[in-house]
């Protein structure tokens, strides 16, 4: 089990005191019989004062002024909307209750508070927070309100919460995009050519040399010579991921940012379990890439590089100026782009014209706000119709463009090209 | 799951639960506060309707302060003009001290009829009893958690008691009557003195 992360050593924390609600209310009570039973003379104004008045009486004034206060979580690498725990620890005000309130940080969402009795001197508690966009961020801070056992002395901590990097969602991806084309590597998909894989491929008359074991009864009986039974080679294949973060359009929380990098994070996850080898493209302010890889630390690496990435764009970089380590030689390209750069949109057609398979993920699902005017009905059909040819000369080059609206699995849109080899046109 | 259907901008600060029988047990002390300390109506001096008219909207306001502190909070800027405009209502009655005002219009209703001291006995008992449904329902907390006060509330009842027993006495003709009281009222000091003391002694515990 990994570590605790967060503080190391419980810190040392001032404590504010002061007189609670319930103290405050008493007070009033207390007072006001008071002043009545003053003004007017009558003694019983002054009676009803008396239990407000004995519970006063207890303030203390000897209260400690600081408290030790660690708090950890299990990992920092969070995922949004699933939920995380902080585990905070106490040490001192044993004879304290202890209230535990999180102030969550935006796109932050808390668990009810908790309560801690009196009695212990370490006292422990697990906060439950759920981060609901994906960003690099501290979760927010911690109330801790100490109360004595008459509820009339309030003291009052505020520890910050660790900083997570919340990870996007995967998007649910199931089936893959396979190539008919795959390198000569040792993988997971059965490829045209035969080799030593487990799939059926067809049978073949034996040649010597041909092991013995994959002889072919049936087939052999029937032609009266020794046939064999063939299977396809397993290749591995390279996917490239390109995630195009230079646009935020839509509504936050399922902006094209968003279903971007969830789409992103789902194809990366995917092909990564499926054993290939996937490579990141970040396409941003400025263009980051990490080179196609396997492995478990090959997908932090590639899903801490799309937190690492600034939006925006600059315009002295373009894709095709990328190093062959980024697209090596017959991989899959799988953008995801709600199509709003031209010079993505140009890279893309390079990439087709090189030779690249690229598939593209459309995820833009937001217009731009247009008035009730003609004019300004007439500005948004240009819009769309703009919209509308990209996509078709794309389309028309060899680059089918999928639309993805983030809510269904990736696999719908996906469905034309998962269920059959895509083949490779040169 | 994705934040679909969620704002994202949103924070959500605690899944609260709306103490129903708390707020529910203030409600019933408030308005059983307010109705002994106004009876009768007609029995009040001037500013008796005012001092009711403050004590039932500042009591009902407080229950309303209870409910709104109790539900869920939710903070976004994605809200409508007029949902901001209940939100800042709602921060107006979340803010004011609305408990502590019907206390004080409750005890002025009081003090505005003529001398009554056990009536004025009950009405301690029950403002006590608001005060505390009112902290209970606010911290979410069980009755239990009022086991360390029992002494003092013990012997504050028997404080108010000794005054409410000095504010009847001079009306009493002197006989075995007020001897016995002028006794229980020495009784009730000490045994309030007993009660008090280690209470008072033991805070630091």
């Amino acid at each position: 089990m990994a570590s605790p992360v967060g503080q190391e050593e419980p810190r040392q924390l001032p404590v504010r005191w002061g007189l609670s609600a319930h103290a405050r209310r008493l007070l009033t009570l207390a007072l006001a019989g008071l002043v009545i039973a003053i003004v007017t003379r009558r003694p019983e104004f002054a009676g009803l004062a008396a239990p407000a008045l004995l519970l006063l009486a207890t303030w203390r004034a000897d209260r400690p002024r600081q408290v030790a206060v660690r708090a950890s979580m299990p990992s920092t690498v969070v995922v949004e909307g699933i939920q995380t725990s902080v585990r905070i620890e106490i040490h001192g005000l044993a004879d304290f209750w202890a209230s535990l309130v999180v102030e969550p940080a935006e796109t932050v969402s808390a668990g009810a508070a908790v309560t801690l009795p009196s009695g212990k001197p370490d006292r422990a508690a697990s906060l439950r927070l759920v981060p609901v966009r994906w960003g690099r961020r501290s979760l927010g801070l911690l109330m801790i309100t100490f109360s004595d056992r008459y509820r009339i002395s309030e003291g009052r901590v505020l520890v910050q919460l660790p900083s997570v990097n919340c990870r996007p969602r995967p998007a649910q991806l199931t089936g893959s995009v396979v190539l008919s084309r795959l390198p000569s590597r040792l993988g997971e998909h059965p490829a045209r050519a035969t080799g030593e894989g487990g799939e059926f491929a067809g049978v073949r008359e034996f040649v010597p040399g041909d092991r013995q074991r994959r002889i072919n009864w049936p087939a052999t009986t029937r032609h009266g010579t020794l046939h064999l039974s063939t299977f396809a080679a397993e290749r591995t294949q390279n996917l490239v991921v390109i995630a195009d973060e230079t646009a935020d359009v839509g509504e936050p929380g399922s902006s094209s940012l968003d279903l971007v990098l969830r789409g992103a994070a789902g194809a990366v996850t995917r092909y990564l379990a499926a054993r290939d080898r996937v490579g990141l493209i970040i396409h941003a302010r400025s263009l980051s890439w990490i080179g196609p890889g396997q492995g478990q630390r090959h997908a932090s690496r590639l899903l801490d590089l799309m937190m690492a990435s600034p939006g925006g764009w600059d315009r002295s970089v373009s894709l095709t100026r990328l190093p062959r380590a980024a697209l090596p030689p017959g991989a899959l390209i799988l953008v995801f782009s709600p199509l709003l750069d031209p010079l993505l949109i140009e890279a893309l057609r390079d990439l087709r014209e090189r030779g690249f398979s690229v598939i593209v993920v459309d995820v833009l699902n937001a217009e731009p706000q247009y008035g009730r005017s003609t004019l300004s009905k007439l500005t948004a059909q240009i819009w769309r119709l703009e919209q509308e040819a990209i996509r078709f000369s794309l389309t028309q080059i060899g680059v089918p463009v999928v639309r993805w609206d983030g809510i269904s699995s990736l696999d719908e849109p996906l469905a034309p090209y998962t269920r059959r080899v895509v083949v490779a046109r040169r | 799951m994705s934040p679909r259907g969620q704002d994202p901008t949103a924070r959500n600060r605690g899944e609260k639960r709306l103490p129903f029988p708390g707020i529910a047990v203030a409600a019933v002390l408030a308005a059983g506060t307010i109705w002994w300390s106004a009876a009768p109506l007609a029995g009040g001096s001037a500013g008796t309707r005012l001092s009711l008219t403050v004590a039932i909207v500042s009591g009902v306001l407080s229950i309303a302060q209870l409910a709104i502190a109790a539900a869920a909070g939710r903070d976004t800027d994605a809200y409508s003009a007029t949902e901001q405009v209940a939100l800042r209502v709602a921060d107006l009655v979340r803010t004011l001290p609305w408990a502590e005002l019907m206390t004080v219009a409750a005890l002025t209703l009081e003090a505005l009829h003529a001398s009554r001291p056990w009536h004025t006995a009950l009405l301690a008992i029950a403002l006590t009893g608001y005060l505390f449904a009112v902290h209970l329902a606010e911290t979410g907390a069980g009755a239990s958690v009022l086991r360390a006060q029992l002494p003092l509330l013990a012997a504050g009842a028997g404080l108010t008691a000794l005054a409410v027993g000095a504010a009847a006495l001079p009306p009493l003709p002197s006989g075995p009557a007020a001897a016995l009281l002028r006794v229980a009222a020495i009784v009730i000091a000490v045994v309030v003195a007993g009660l008090v003391l280690p209470a008072w002694l033991g805070r630091s515990r």
